[in-house]
């Protein structure tokens, strides 16, 4: 048996050498196809539109800066603004009111916590699809349809499920003796929440930032039912619209959707470790 | 009174979650119950109770049957695609075969485009799609495979597949960072015990990354289903269900009904159907976490 073991491990160590060159070919076209339709796309930006058509494999023969200059002049610049003062606004009431239910949840003592906590975490099941209809209407009725709140809302309320569960994760960790110390010296929750809690969560505080501006800045289906003017309008729906007056200008419409990537992107590449730690935290304990 | 105000300040903690999730998630999720049991439009604003008539509607149309089986492939191909492809990159990624800094370039690239609004990503594969002058094509031509060429959105067969492959492309490289998180938190002394014994990098992978991961697979599988269920933006920006309704998934199917043809009530019903799928799944995914 253990002869048996040893031989099937020496035949598959022979054949593990010759994989070798097979795996790093495999990992080199699965790059490739991750990452080539990005660099098309910024290629063809730099064409002009008959120009894309002929060769589009080709590096352009001028690069057509003039195209970025039309694209942001028709309008983008709006549309990341609305994305900016949505996801920002989402995004801190999202950590902050999570932070301090996930605080209550793990430090403080009071009745019904457990059922409390199960209300929250519930949200996590409730696909958003599911409310849009009814939610459209709520938003109509409070008098916000078609406003930044429309979406810096419903974003929030759907968010802090998950962002409370993460958090309260980190919570547990720290030593409970740490409050209780100074809950003696006769420091109030919030003081405690605030000077103890909140500076040692930095860094679960800071994933569940990202992983909420990444939620905000790319969520499509609010910001397609609850606002409809050109200046509230995020990126994702912006830029709908934007490819719709533009169907026939393509290499326009690709310098459009090159910008309208850009910030995502530089944030990624320079912090690319932080990043893909933090957007994939919570997934595994 | 001081004890008083004690006991209230951890509820003011709690309280805006609450309040928001209240008004904002339970609250329209259940009226959405209560809608899908109405008759309503906006030409003709008066409630009328009409029981299950708008299910004995959605059952009887062949749209939503297209649109169901249409998410339990999308859901097919993303477990098998998005779990089982993405582990075993994530193995490969993890096992460090290859030098750190190109492994690191691997993995980093594979993510990318996670990070890229759905709408850029709808958008760039509508170019690339593009008969004759997309990319696809373009490759098809050029390695003398034109006569596969087709009008990859444009036809019935082949559209929902389409926005299912562009999928894959954009989550796949999430998934496989999600896995490589699962297989470093595998104590590595179990795979020293087996190097020792001379175990090769297969063996490896099945006697310890493999029972090693279990749990998380099953978490996965479950977020995948979950995602493929509620899918709307990626099917509604590149064929928005057509050619001919052939790629409707159920959340397009409900978009399109509240929005564009005016039928709350029976729209209603449609969400009503794609909570309950979800929420059988999301209790799946309850009780696999609380078994970890």
């Amino acid at each position: 048996m253990a002869q048996a073991m040893a031989h099937r491990v020496q035949r598959s160590r022979r054949r593990a050498i010759v994989n070798h060159g097979g795996l790093l070919l495999l990992f080199w076209i699965l790059t490739a196809i991750s990452i080539y339709p990005l660099i098309w796309l910024v290629l063809s930006s730099l064409k002009t539109s008959s120009e894309m058509f002929g060769n589009s494999w080709a590096f352009p023969e001028v690069w057509q800066w003039d195209n970025y200059v039309q694209a942001w002049n028709a309008g983008i610049s709006r549309y990341l603004l609305s994305s900016v003062i949505v996801t920002l606004i989402s995004t801190l009431l999202v950590v902050y009111l999570s932070a301090a239910a996930a605080y209550a949840l793990v430090v403080l003592r009071f009745r019904g916590k457990a059922a409390i906590y199960a209300l929250i975490l519930g949200g996590l099941i409730l696909p958003p699809e599911v409310a849009l209809f009814p939610l459209f209407q709520t938003l109509t009725w409070l008098g916000i349809y078609n406003t930044y709140w429309a979406l810096i809302i419903p974003y929030t309320a759907f968010g802090i499920p998950f962002a409370t569960f993460l958090i309260r994760a980190y919570m547990v960790k720290i030593p409970i003796e740490l409050s209780e110390a100074a809950a003696m010296d006769g420091a109030g929750p919030l003081w405690s929440f605030r000077n103890i809690y909140l500076p040692l969560c930095r860094p679960v505080l800071a994933s569940a930032a990202l992983i909420q501006s990444m939620r905000s800045w790319n969520e499509f289906i609010f910001a397609l039912s609850f606002v409809e003017s050109e200046n509230v309008k995020t990126i994702t729906i912006g830029m709908m619209s934007f490819a719709n007056a533009l169907r026939s200008d393509w290499s326009v419409l690709m310098a459009g959707l090159v910008i309208s990537i850009i910030p995502v992107l530089l944030v990624f590449i320079v912090l690319q470790r932080q990043f893909i730690g933090g957007l994939t935290q919570g997934a595994v304990k | 009174m001081s004890s008083r105000i004690h006991r209230i300040v951890p509820y003011l903690f709690v309280l805006p979650p609450l309040i928001l999730l209240a008004v904002f998630v339970y609250g329209p999720a259940f009226e959405n119950v209560i809608f899908s049991l109405h008759s309503w439009s906006s030409i003709n604003p008066d409630w009328e109770f009409v029981g299950l008539r708008n299910y004995r509607q959605l059952f009887a149309n062949p749209v939503f049957w297209v649109s169901l089986s249409n998410n339990t492939l999308y859901a097919v191909i993303s477990v098998i695609v998005q779990v089982f492809v993405a582990l075993g990159i994530a193995a490969v990624l993890s096992a460090g075969i290859f030098r750190p800094r190109l492994n690191t370039f691997f993995r980093t690239s594979v993510f990318l485009p996670a990070i890229l609004p759905v709408t850029v990503v709808g958008l760039l594969w509508q170019l690339i799609y593009q008969p004759s002058i997309g990319l696809i094509d373009q490759f098809l031509f050029s390695t003398g495979l034109g006569n596969l060429s087709r009008v990859w959105l444009g036809e019935e067969q082949t559209a929902i597949y389409a926005i299912i492959l562009v999928s894959q492309w954009q989550w796949t490289g999430y998934m496989v960072a999600l896995f490589m998180v699962a297989i470093a938190a595998i104590p590595t002394d179990l795979y020293e015990a087996l190097e020792m014994e001379g175990a090769t990098r297969i063996q490896q992978f099945r006697y310890v990354t493999l029972p090693g991961v279990r749990e998380s697979t099953l978490i996965f599988t479950v977020i995948t289903i979950f995602g493929a269920f509620k899918v709307f933006d990626i099917v509604w920006v590149m064929t928005a269900g057509g050619p001919n309704r052939a790629s409707e998934v159920l959340g397009t199917h409900m978009y399109r009904s509240a929005f564009r043809d005016d039928v709350v009530g029976y729209s209603s019903a449609v969400a009503t159907v794609i909570f309950v799928i979800t929420i059988c799944v999301g209790i799946v995914q309850l009780m696999l976490q609380r078994d970890e």
